[in-house]
């Protein structure tokens, strides 16, 4: 499978345009408010200090930490959950040190990915990474080739991965049942 | 205090019953002609009756009318909480010839329909339980009469900014002896340090330096400056105070502000408070030229004579012999009838938020220091320059709610910043045409007269006004200028600018040297540390110990009109008892029974308003309750190991009453 760069992953939003009555879910924030790290949703206040302290949103085009909390405060669910820039946030969590209103930013992107997941809504490539981890214990396969030229140049061999413990991690946290319900 | 009369022990109790509807807040829940009928039948009581709102003018008729026609001495009410309608109706029952103590209030809204609104059944038999009680009380109501204590006429005003000149000269033309303290050398507080006020563009001195010189002149103001409030006793009309006078060095009376002590002095290099440390101050200074009093000061902590044992120039080259270096400390004491605290505020310390560069760039600068950038008494005599290299700025950034609006310094807003930053980019312009200036802004507060106006006029002369808190604010490698980080919310799009100056518009805390006069007084604080008025809106400039008064920024931030008017105020109110020359206190306060009380001093302990004292004349001294402090919290009453005290109109025997009739089976009450 081909690999897709930030730049694709942006193009394929798939709710653009005017939103519509029906589209805004009430209870979403609620939804959102009742997880960990979400309970502040509610608070922010839109000044952008999450977007301007982002390392991602400087070189994105379209990644604005502060129009994710938006989309979520609103209910708009469908757009937010179906939306590829939700999965460019880096985890820094610098969103979450700054904010002057202790939205915790970050948390809620977790949040919202994982109602995404469970909604089906997960970008292929993300996909494939988890099952990537489930089956050979690293994110990215690592070509065969590459380890013959890691041997020829005298580097020593990479440990193996403890599959068995991953898979039962996995099976234990819910995450390769994640990973199959998605597809 | 009058000895509150017996009734007469034949005399037969009638008591008279009155069960509100409240309209529907009570009468929806509650079945009020049943708990009315209820109470009827109880033995004393006389008469009992429901009415639609006992509290309107034909309520209180039925309540008069009934206390003359069946002739009561006792009357319960059961209708809103006692903080409502308590006062009405205790003159309603004076209006009848009753004293008006003999009424006991039974909350049957807040306390009953209110909180059980969707068991009706229920809430009733509540209600019929608490009137029961109160009906138990009320037989054992005596007649209380209330106290009165003699006013000193004069006020104390802590704090000489704004708020305080303006409080003591109202007062004082009232004609009311006014102590005014200021901990500072000069009156004027943080207006003397702006240049101008938005949004009419007042210079800030030319209005404030003409009531800061009708201080000292009032013949009913008596001006303490360099002093500090050291100890408050006593309670609303007779408080006394202790006041620490600092040692100036310089005869206040002798000194003719020629100012050659300062042009002589040595040292010179001292960081000037007035300007914010922009620029210098020798030892021996006044603060700004129009100070008040103008006397010269000799800061001690600098001054050679006093580091290092040398020098002493100052004394040799005054011409009015005016320098006295053996100047000691004053303690004065003055008797005051109320205080009001104008304390003022502190500029949010910007260094706690380290990504904005204060510490780090020269030209990162607090909105005060810009204020003094602009004064032309400022360090650069108004001319508007970069500090780091004495450059004017081509291009300004303001950087608004830095240590407002945010959880992690103060979460509320400080309501003056938004106003402020838009006068400076207008005088930025005014200077600078061509200067380009950008107000980074979350929501931009123009909620005064005429402020909309002032902020659609410079939007007109083209200051930039962009939606989005800056991140931060950086330098690149070999640039003298700052570079800033902010998302154009309304673009959504992520932006870096170059600017030659930042400027944070920072808020306002609570003034921290404030503390020891909110110890002393034991006023409360509200939860962003400013202090707490006695009722937000019915009562904006009492505090919660009578004879206390709050204004200006002390009580929360505010601009310049809302100070002066709450000044105002706060005189207003600080007159009221001083005008009465009287004050009276509720009746409902502790008394200690001579006979049992054995001088053991535990009511002495427990007791925070200091109200009750037992006497060191002799051994077997008794404890006495200053009436005027008692506030009827009942902590001596309990913790008395003789049950020697006792409250008026809540004693043990009252209670226990209502505790009997309560805890009867509801079956009884059938």
């Amino acid at each position: 499978m081909p690999q897709k760069n930030v730049k694709d992953i942006e193009k394929e939003d798939v709710l653009k345009g005017p939103i519509r009555a029906g589209e805004i879910d009430f209870g979403f924030r609620k939804e959102i408010a009742a997880s960990p790290g979400g309970e502040k949703l509610r608070h922010c206040y839109q000044c952008g200090t999450c977007t301007s302290d982002c390392p991602i949103a400087r070189f994105s085009d379209s990644y604005r930490p502060r129009e994710i909390i938006r989309m979520a405060q609103l209910g708009l669910k469908k757009r937010v959950l179906s939306s590829n820039t939700l999965w460019l946030c880096a985890a820094c969590y610098t969103c979450t040190d700054r904010c002057p209103q202790d939205v915790e930013v970050a948390s809620v992107i977790r949040i919202l990915r994982n109602l995404a997941v469970k909604g089906k809504l997960i970008p292929s490539p993300f996909k494939e990474l988890g099952k990537n981890i489930v089956e050979t214990g690293t994110a990215y396969r690592i070509p065969e080739l590459r380890l013959k030229k890691r041997a020829k140049t005298g580097l020593p061999p990479l440990p193996k991965s403890n599959i068995k413990a991953i898979e039962k991690l996995a099976e234990a946290t819910g995450f390769s049942q994640m990973i199959k319900q998605s597809d | 205090m009058q000895k509150g009369e017996k009734l007469n022990d034949s005399q037969e109790i009638r008591i008279g019953v009155f069960i509100c509807h409240c309209g529907t807040n009570i009468a929806n829940t509650i079945d009020v002609k049943k708990v009315a009928e209820y109470a009827s039948k109880l033995p004393e009581v006389t008469f009992a009756s429901d009415e639609r709102y006992v509290c309107s003018e034909p309520g209180q008729a039925l309540i008069r009318d009934s206390i003359k026609k069946h002739n009561l001495n006792k009357v319960v009410i059961a209708s809103c909480s006692p903080r409502m309608h308590e006062p009405t109706f205790r003159k309603t029952l004076e209006a009848a010839g009753l004293n008006s103590s003999l009424l006991e209030m039974v909350n049957i809204r807040e306390q009953c329909s209110w909180v059980h609104m969707h068991e009706p059944k229920k809430a009733t038999e509540k209600a019929k339980a608490l009137v029961a009680s109160a009906i138990a009380k009320a037989g054992l109501l005596e007649p209380l009469y209330p106290l009165k204590f003699k006013v000193t006429p004069s006020t104390l005003v802590v704090g000489a900014g704004i708020a305080g000149i303006q409080a003591s000269l109202d007062l004082a033309n009232k004609g009311f002896k006014v102590y005014l303290v200021e901990r500072a050398p000069s009156i004027g507080g943080h207006m003397a340090q702006l240049d101008k006020t938005f949004p009419t563009l007042d210079c800030s001195a030319c209005i404030l330096t003409p009531k800061m010189v009708d201080v000292p002149r009032h013949p009913n103001i008596n001006l303490l400056s360099y002093s500090e409030v050291k100890s408050v006793d006593g309670f609303i009309g007779n408080f006394k105070v202790v006041i620490t006078k600092k040692a100036r060095y310089i005869n206040e009376v002798k000194c003719t502000s020629c100012g050659v002590c300062a042009e002589k002095c040595p040292v010179k290099n001292i960081p000037s408070e007035f300007n914010l440390g922009l620029g210098k101050r020798a030892a021996t200074y006044v603060p700004f030229p129009q100070a008040v009093p103008p006397t010269y000061t000799i800061d001690k902590e600098n001054c050679l004579w006093f580091t290092k044992g040398v020098c002493r120039v100052c004394e040799k080259v005054c011409p009015a012999n005016a320098v006295d270096f053996s100047q000691e400390e004053q303690e004065i004491q003055v008797d005051v009838g109320t205080i009001i605290i104008a304390t003022g505020y502190d500029l949010f310390d910007v260094k706690q938020k380290p990504e904005y560069g204060y510490e780090m760039y020269k030209d990162v600068i607090s909105s005060l220091e810009f204020e003094r950038l602009l004064s032309a008494a400022g360090p650069t005599g108004g001319k508007l320059v970069r500090p780091s290299n004495g450059i004017e700025p081509r291009k300004i950034a303001f950087i608004q709610c830095v240590g407002s609006r945010d959880v992690q310094t103060n979460p509320y807003c400080s309501r003056i910043c938004c106003m402020a930053s838009i006068k400076h980019a207008h005088q930025v312009k005014e200077k600078h045409p061509d200067a380009e200036v950008s107000v980074f802004y979350i929501d931009l507060r123009a909620f005064g007269k005429g402020y909309e106006e002032f902020y659609a006029r410079v939007q007109q002369e083209g200051v930039n006004f962009v939606r989005g808190k800056a991140a931060e604010v950086y330098k690149e490698p070999n640039s003298d200028n700052l570079t800033l980080v902010f998302e154009d919310t309304l673009l959504g799009e992520v932006q870096e600018q170059e600017f030659d100056m930042v400027v944070l518009a920072a808020g306002l805390v609570p003034r921290t040297t404030a503390e020891p006069i909110q110890k002393m007084l034991k006023l409360s604080l509200s939860p962003d540390n400013f202090f707490l008025e006695a009722h937000p809106k019915l009562r904006p400039v009492e505090t919660q110990i009578a004879g206390v008064y709050l204004c200006g920024c002390a009580q929360g931030p505010k601009d310049i009109p809302d100070v002066v008017a709450q000044a105002s105020a706060a005189a207003s109110q600080a007159s009221i008892p001083l005008a009465k020359g009287e004050v009276v206190a509720e009746p409902t306060i502790a008394y200690v029974d001579q006979d049992l009380c054995c001088g053991c001093k535990v009511c002495e302990s427990v007791c925070v308003y200091d109200a009750i004292e037992v006497e060191a004349t002799d051994e077997n001294g008794k404890a006495k309750v200053n009436e005027a402090l008692c506030t009827c919290c009942g902590s001596c009453v309990a913790a008395c190991p003789a049950r020697a005290i006792t409250l008026r109109g809540f004693t043990s025997e009252q209670i226990s009453a209502q505790f009997e009739a309560l805890l009867k089976p509801a079956q009884q009450r059938d």
